[in-house]
């Protein structure tokens, strides 16, 4: 029975996926457009909102092209190693007052442990791929992604620590407003090495399109390069949706529905923000990049966990 | 538009440093903010990209899209400049205004469809040709032995070889028609009821009395010599013009309804004032008369003789009275050229021309020098008369002074003479440095007034005099000038006599002047390039020591098919038909563009016209220096096709109407064959 | 020099990935988002850290050069549109400038006013696609896009002026092909207007930004010693600190008449190199509205030198001239035999000198800078490969 549930709520957060990447890729677009005095898709649908409707199909029909010296198998089954990591996040995320589709005592470290199996479906992908600029492009993927795991644990784990709790829905109940302005650098922590954790701009160095042509998955076409690009949107709103629970309260704000609606806007707007970000910036440097986390961020993160515990003795 | 520009100075260098410390790490952080704040900025803009169908407005009309033609040989007529007398300057003015009018019509004083001319003798249809020239050139078989050609100057194809032979088509067009006249010309019946008369028969003078005709007018024209033609009778030597031409046309005049009187000299043997009473308006196309002398000493004396008398003599009885004797001509003008000839043709020994100008800015034309040259003239230039040297009040010889410059330098005529002197020996001089009319035997005891000795008070656009209902053309009002230049006044004039004798204003908004276009000088053409088929006809000369001797033709004019290659070599300027000159594919870098066509007189068709498109650079040249303005870019710019064959446009293809934005129009579609050519193949 | 190396592999010979000192060899291009058009740098890399790079050009030739032997004088200028083909105007007029030296032809004041016009817009068309890309290749996207907006314009101008956006064939022998259509004048002062702000502001949005500082500042530093020893010309040497511009230093057409700055950089990096442009597009509208103030005082029309034959045919000889093109010095030499054809052309190519400083700069950085090296000596391989 448990295993139908499972099976259940798997397909629930796939769905929740790949309608937000829907979702997410028309809005990006529309960012984008509008952030460089274009107006974004247009042609279908009102505002081209159904553009989606039609880039799906296309990516479903076209060629899936497997190159010659690959590692066939590898290369065919790492996007699943990258997306499903990130569908399995989606289930500690506390939708509801007291609900959680997995309400697990260890959620947060579930949240924080769980997508960094992704790393490996990376690599996994761009080793397969028997290209040198993926392989670069992997490696550099695995250095950020686990480099960036450090100051995003820490930064969470002040919120952990003045609750008290690892367990998400206990997390909503012991939340105040006043941590807003508390763990404000940590969200701020949150939320950069989220995007780097997304392989996102300013820190798509993976992909990077100007160096490495797409990265890790550069020699992918179809509906596995839909699959990267469905992890990568995944991912967003996967982390944007934590963020704006645990950190921005979620649907504390107001009661019933209402407080539900607010979490979904709080969320879109931080994915916003990232959008906003993407398009805004250059990008950051392997060496800089390292050297932004350890130097920069990771001593931030601490100094909040240090304040959020002084704080929490009060408490 | 009303933005001030925002005043940004460069700096010593562009290497911009973040200060150090704490204050770069300020700097660093403001620059984020900053970035966030542009990228806002810009999203609160309106995007600039429009919606996707929007942009084919936008395309310039300078766009070099796919090309098409407008017109094509064998489908498309040439429009003939045609129209009835007075309409013409609208009719130019208007091709004017819309770029469309031919070089050789634009610089012709009375606008001749040259173009028209060539077009309707490749055609094979020459009487045609005839008639439509002597619509404005009232004696085309006159003129085009004549006339100084200023349509062959502008010709278009200057620009790529040599001009088209026109004045030799009109003399060729006059000899075909001959061959084929009808027996009887249609006679311009008296309409209306009034009657003009013209007093001379020049050139300008017929040109008036045949506009007039043609209006509906009775015309009653008045010559003092025997015979009429003015000018061209007196002065024009007949080796130039045999006078059977001219009598041929003047009598076809005639023929149509002018009432023509010679021997009458106005004013002697009929008073002006009856010829006013007798009819409704008077036009005076009386033409220059004397010849000016310069009163230098000597030059009194016996020998010392006028170019009009001296051409009047020799052209009327074959001698002048130098048989035998050195002959010394002052001037540089074409009166003088032609003085200088006949001095040969009637037997001086030795003829010498003296001209002002140096050899180079001579005012005659530089043909007619040549030809001078090689029958035997000799030419001494940059020399101005000092002193004519007599001995017993009789010639022995001319004394002259060197002139270092004829004009200043803002171009205007004031010569400097230097100091060296020069005599030549002669027993006759002849000058030939203008003329003057002779009016107050016509004049006396008439209210015409004159304006100073000898010059006639002439309005220069209305051709009115200070009388009403007398008019005035030619050169009595232009000046010395030339033969299609007196024409033209005479055009003009009968307008003016049309609008009085229709109690219309003579000069108002509706009147549209002649416009006067300038034309791009042409190079020099290098033709050691150009080959033998696009060369023009070169028209035969009589053998020049022969031809001295007397007064047998100097030009033979062209033979039939010379003619008619010549009448095909014309490019149809601005007619927007295309001609297959084949100008497109020799300007082509890619060599895109494969052109034939058939010269078959009655037949002439554009037979291939092939442009492929997979070549195409789109750098617009072909268009650009296309002398008919045929070819032209579209603003198409959705070229894609189908298939590969497609990109290859035929001659159908190419007549597309140049609308839309899709370049062909076969995908699916059957494209559009010429009609000639469907007629050839069937 | 590296040896020469076998670049037509058999699809099934496994290409070496790693050569024999355990370097990774990697091929940037010639199908790659940011080599600037079709250039292959062949990069051997210690990590991420560029051991060599070597730039293999000639995916572009077309024998341009060639080809002028066999074309005549007039239809030699649609060709030089596709050297540059990001600054058809400078190739045009170039090689316009040769020809005209070669047969001694005068060009009407109004028309070199008119060339002025056009190839400062021209400077600051082909500077956008410099100073947009280096924005571009560090990620900084919308950078680009607004660059481009302010080249659209431009582009725009030249498509109202000539009927194309990209190969003009607008600069002929003898003057220019057609005078100013009408509106162009007050078109052009428009633009010139804004641009100006619009520069500042991509120099607070990028040039100020910290993260695009990191990328370019010490980037690919070339002294101006070392660009003077290679033949570096242009903004490239411009960076380095070497104030040399053909406009001032080797005046040509009427230039001498207008006050103009010529901006120049200190440390000879990559950032030099890209905020030299955008103050040399400032410059240039300075230039253009000097320029359009003076074309009042000449005739409408007065654009094409008296008398200009169809086949033009120079004396036998030769001529070089050059212009300050957006890249550096353009130069063409041409000789003639007498006939319409020339005998042989040359093309002195900007983006060719500064190229062949790639290998020297990379040498050191990684990766990531190699692109941005690229970037910023902007080269266009169409001039590149000729």
């Amino acid at each position: 029975m448990t295993f139908v549930w499972g099976l259940l709520w798997g397909l629930g957060a796939v769905m929740l996926i790949a309608g937000g990447a829907v979702i997410g890729v028309w809005w990006e677009r529309k960012v984008a457009g509008r952030i460089q005095l274009r107006l974004g898709p247009q042609q279908i649908g009102p505002a081209g909102s159904l553009q989606m409707l039609a880039d799906v199909p296309k990516l479903l029909f076209k060629e899936d092209i497997v190159p010659d010296g690959a590692d066939k198998p590898v290369f065919r089954y790492a996007p699943l190693a990258v997306f499903a990591p990130i569908a399995m996040a989606a289930a500690v995320i506390p939708f509801w007052a007291g609900w959680a589709p997995f309400d697990s005592t260890v959620g947060v470290l579930f949240f924080l442990a769980v997508p960094a199996i992704g790393v490996i479906g990376i690599l996994l992908s761009a080793w397969g791929s028997h290209n040198t600029l993926s392989t670069i492009g992997g490696l550099r993927a695995a250095a950020q992604m686990i480099s960036y795991e450090v100051p995003r644990s820490l930064s969470v784990l002040s919120i952990v620590v003045l609750a008290g709790s690892m367990r998400p829905v206990e997390i909503m109940d012991a939340w105040r407003w006043w941590w807003v302005p508390l763990t404000l650098v940590g969200f701020v922590i949150y939320f950069t090495a989220s995007i780097a954790e997304m392989n996102r701009g300013p820190f798509d160095l993976p992909e990077a399109e100007s160096e490495l042509v797409a990265g890790y998955f550069a020699d992918y076409s179809g509906f596995r390069w839909a699959i990267f690009m469905m992890g990568e949107y995944g991912a967003m709103i996967v982390a944007s949706l934590f963020g704006a629970a645990v950190f921005l309260g979620g649907f504390r704000w107001l009661p019933g529905i209402a407080g539900f609606v607010v979490f979904i806007a709080l969320a879109t707007l931080v994915i916003t923000a990232v959008m906003w970000i993407k398009w805004t910036f250059p990008r950051f440097r392997q060496d800089h990049l390292m050297t932004f986390c350890w130097t920069v961020l990771t001593p931030l993160a601490l100094l909040q966990l240090v304040v959020a515990g002084v704080v929490s003795l009060w408490l | 538009m009303a933005v001030t520009p925002e005043p940004v100075r460069t700096p010593a260098t562009v290497s911009d440093e973040y200060p150090a410390g704490i204050k770069g790490v300020i700097a660093g952080a403001r620059s984020i903010l900053t970035g966030f704040a542009v990228t806002m900025s810009k999203v609160r803009t309106r995007p600039v990209t429009i919606r996707y169908p929007a942009e084919k407005v936008t395309v310039s009309d300078r766009w070099r899209g796919a090309l098409r033609l407008r017109g094509v040989l064998g489908r498309d007529e040439v429009p003939l400049l045609s129209s009835m007398p007075g309409e013409h300057n609208a009719l130019i003015d208007d091709l004017h205004r819309s770029s469309r009018l031919p070089g050789c019509v634009g610089n012709c004083p009375a606008n001749v469809d040259a173009r028209g001319q060539s077009f309707l003798i490749a055609d094979g249809r020459v009487a045609d040709a005839y008639a439509l020239v002597r619509e404005r050139n009232i004696m085309p078989g006159v003129l085009g032995r004549i006339c100084h050609h200023p349509c062959e100057t502008a010709c278009r194809r200057n620009f790529y070889d040599e001009p088209i032979a026109i004045r030799p088509l009109h003399r060729f067009a006059y000899e075909e028609f001959q061959k084929i006249r009808p027996d009887a010309l249609p006679v311009l019946p008296n309409t209306r009821g009034k009657r003009v008369a013209i007093i001379g028969s020049g050139p300008s003078g017929l040109a008036a009395a045949y506009d007039l005709m043609r209006l509906g007018y009775g015309v009653v024209m008045y010559e003092s010599e025997a015979e009429p033609g003015g000018a061209l009778r007196s002065g024009v030597p007949s080796y130039r013009l045999p006078r059977d031409v001219l009598s041929r046309e003047i009598a076809d005049i005639v023929e149509m309804g002018l009432e023509l009187h010679c021997g009458v000299e106005v004013g002697k043997d009929k008073p002006l004032a009856a010829i006013r009473r007798e009819t409704d308006a008077v036009l005076l196309a009386v033409g220059l008369q004397q010849s000016r002398i310069l009163p230098i000493p000597g030059s009194d004396a016996e020998g010392v003789i006028g170019a009009l008398e001296f051409l009047w003599a020799g052209n009327h009885t074959g001698e002048a009275g130098v048989r035998g004797k050195r002959v010394f001509v002052i001037g540089g003008g074409n009166v003088a050229v032609d003085v200088a000839r006949v001095a040969l043709r009637v037997g001086a020994t030795e003829v010498r021309l003296a001209s002002l100008e140096a050899d180079d800015e001579m005012p005659a034309h530089p043909w007619e020098i040549t030809e001078a040259l090689d029958e035997g003239v000799i030419a001494t230039c940059s020399v101005g008369p000092e002193e004519v040297l007599t001995e017993n009040h009789r010639v022995v010889g001319m004394r002259m002074r060197e002139c270092l410059s004829v004009f200043d330098e803002f171009g205007r005529f004031s010569p400097k003479f230097g100091e060296g002197l020069s005599d030549f020996a002669c027993d006759v001089v002849v000058f030939a440095i203008g003329q003057s009319a002779k009016l107050d035997t016509l004049l006396g005891g008439t209210e015409v007034m004159m304006s100073g000795q000898s010059r006639l008070a002439v309005d220069g656009t209305t051709f009115t005099t200070t009388t009403p209902g007398v008019f005035a053309c030619g050169e009595v009002v232009t000046g010395p000038g030339s033969a299609i230049g007196s024409i033209a006044t005479g055009h003009e004039a009968a307008d003016t006599i049309h609008r009085f004798l229709q109690d219309l204003p003579l000069d108002d908004e509706a009147r549209i002047r002649r416009p006067v276009p300038a034309y791009a000088k042409y190079a020099h053409v290098d033709l050691s390039l150009v080959e033998d088929d696009r060369r023009r006809a070169d028209m035969p000369f009589s053998d020049p020591a022969e031809r001295s001797q007397d007064f047998q033709p100097v030009e033979l004019g062209l033979s039939y098919d010379e003619a008619m290659a010549e009448a095909t070599r014309c490019l149809r300027c601005e007619s927007e038909v295309c001609v297959g000159c084949t100008f497109c594919a020799r300007t082509c870098p890619d060599f895109a563009i494969t052109v034939e066509r058939d010269d078959t007189p009655g037949e002439r068709c554009l037979t291939l016209y092939e442009l492929d498109l997979t070549k195409c650079c789109f750098c617009g040249l072909c268009a650009e220096q296309c002398p008919t303005g045929a070819l032209t870019h579209t603003g198409q710019y959705e070229l894609s096709f189908f298939h590969r064959d497609l990109m290859t446009f035929d001659k159908g293809e190419m007549l597309r109407d140049g609308g839309g934005d899709r370049a062909t129009g076969r995908d699916g579609i059957v494209s559009p064959v010429c009609p000639s050519c469907e007629e050839v193949e069937r | 020099m590296t040896e020469p190396r076998d670049t037509a592999v058999a699809p099934e010979t496994p290409v070496p990935v790693v050569d024999d000192n355990g370097h990774l060899i990697v091929n940037i291009g010639p199908s790659h988002p940011s080599t600037h058009g079709v250039c292959r740098v062949l990069v051997e890399l210690d990590g991420e850290i560029v051991v060599k790079a070597e730039p293999i050009i000639g995916h572009l030739h077309r024998g341009i050069e060639k080809m002028a032997e066999n074309r005549t004088y007039l239809q030699v200028v649609p060709l030089t549109d596709r050297l540059d083909y990001v600054g058809s105007m400078y190739a045009n007029w170039a090689y316009c400038r040769a020809v005209e030296r070669l047969a001694g032809i005068r060009v009407p004041e109004r028309a070199e006013y008119i060339r002025v016009i056009v190839c400062e817009l021209q400077r600051i068309a082909s500077h956008m696609m410099a100073i947009g890309p280096a924005g571009a290749d560090t990620g900084a996207t919308s950078a680009f896009m607004y660059t481009f907006w302010q080249r659209e314009m431009v582009v725009d101008l030249f498509e109202a002026l000539c009927g194309a956006r990209l190969t003009y064939n607008y600069v002929r022998p003898g003057g220019v092909a057609s005078d100013l259509p009408d509106g162009w004048i007050e078109r052009c002062r428009a633009f010139i207007a804004q641009h100006p702000a619009a520069m500042l502001e991509i120099d607070r949005f990028l040039f100020g930004n910290v993260i695009f500082r990191a990328r370019t500042k010490g980037i690919g530093v070339l002294d101006a010693a070392d660009a003077v020893a290679w033949g570096a010309t242009g903004p490239v040497a411009r960076g380095s600190g070497m104030s040399w511009d053909l406009r001032r230093d080797d005046p040509y057409s009427v230039y001498p008449r207008f006050d103009f700055d010529v901006p120049v950089g200190s440390r000879g990096d990559a950032y030099d190199r890209a905020r030299v442009r955008v103050y040399e597009a400032v410059e240039s509208c300075r230039i253009i509205g000097q320029a359009l103030d003076g074309l009042a005082e000449f005739k409408p029309g007065d654009i094409m030198a008296e008398a200009m034959p169809r086949l033009l045919a120079p004396p036998p000889g030769d001529a070089y001239d050059h212009i300050e093109s957006a890249r550096g010095s353009l130069g063409v030499y041409l000789v003639s035999d007498g006939s319409v054809r020339p005998y042989r052309m040359k093309v002195r190519s900007p983006a060719f000198c500064n190229l062949a400083l790639l290998p020297l700069l990379a040498e050191g950085h990684t990766l990531s800078d190699l692109v941005v090296i690229l970037g910023s000596l902007d080269p266009v391989f169409g001039e590149v490969d000729r």
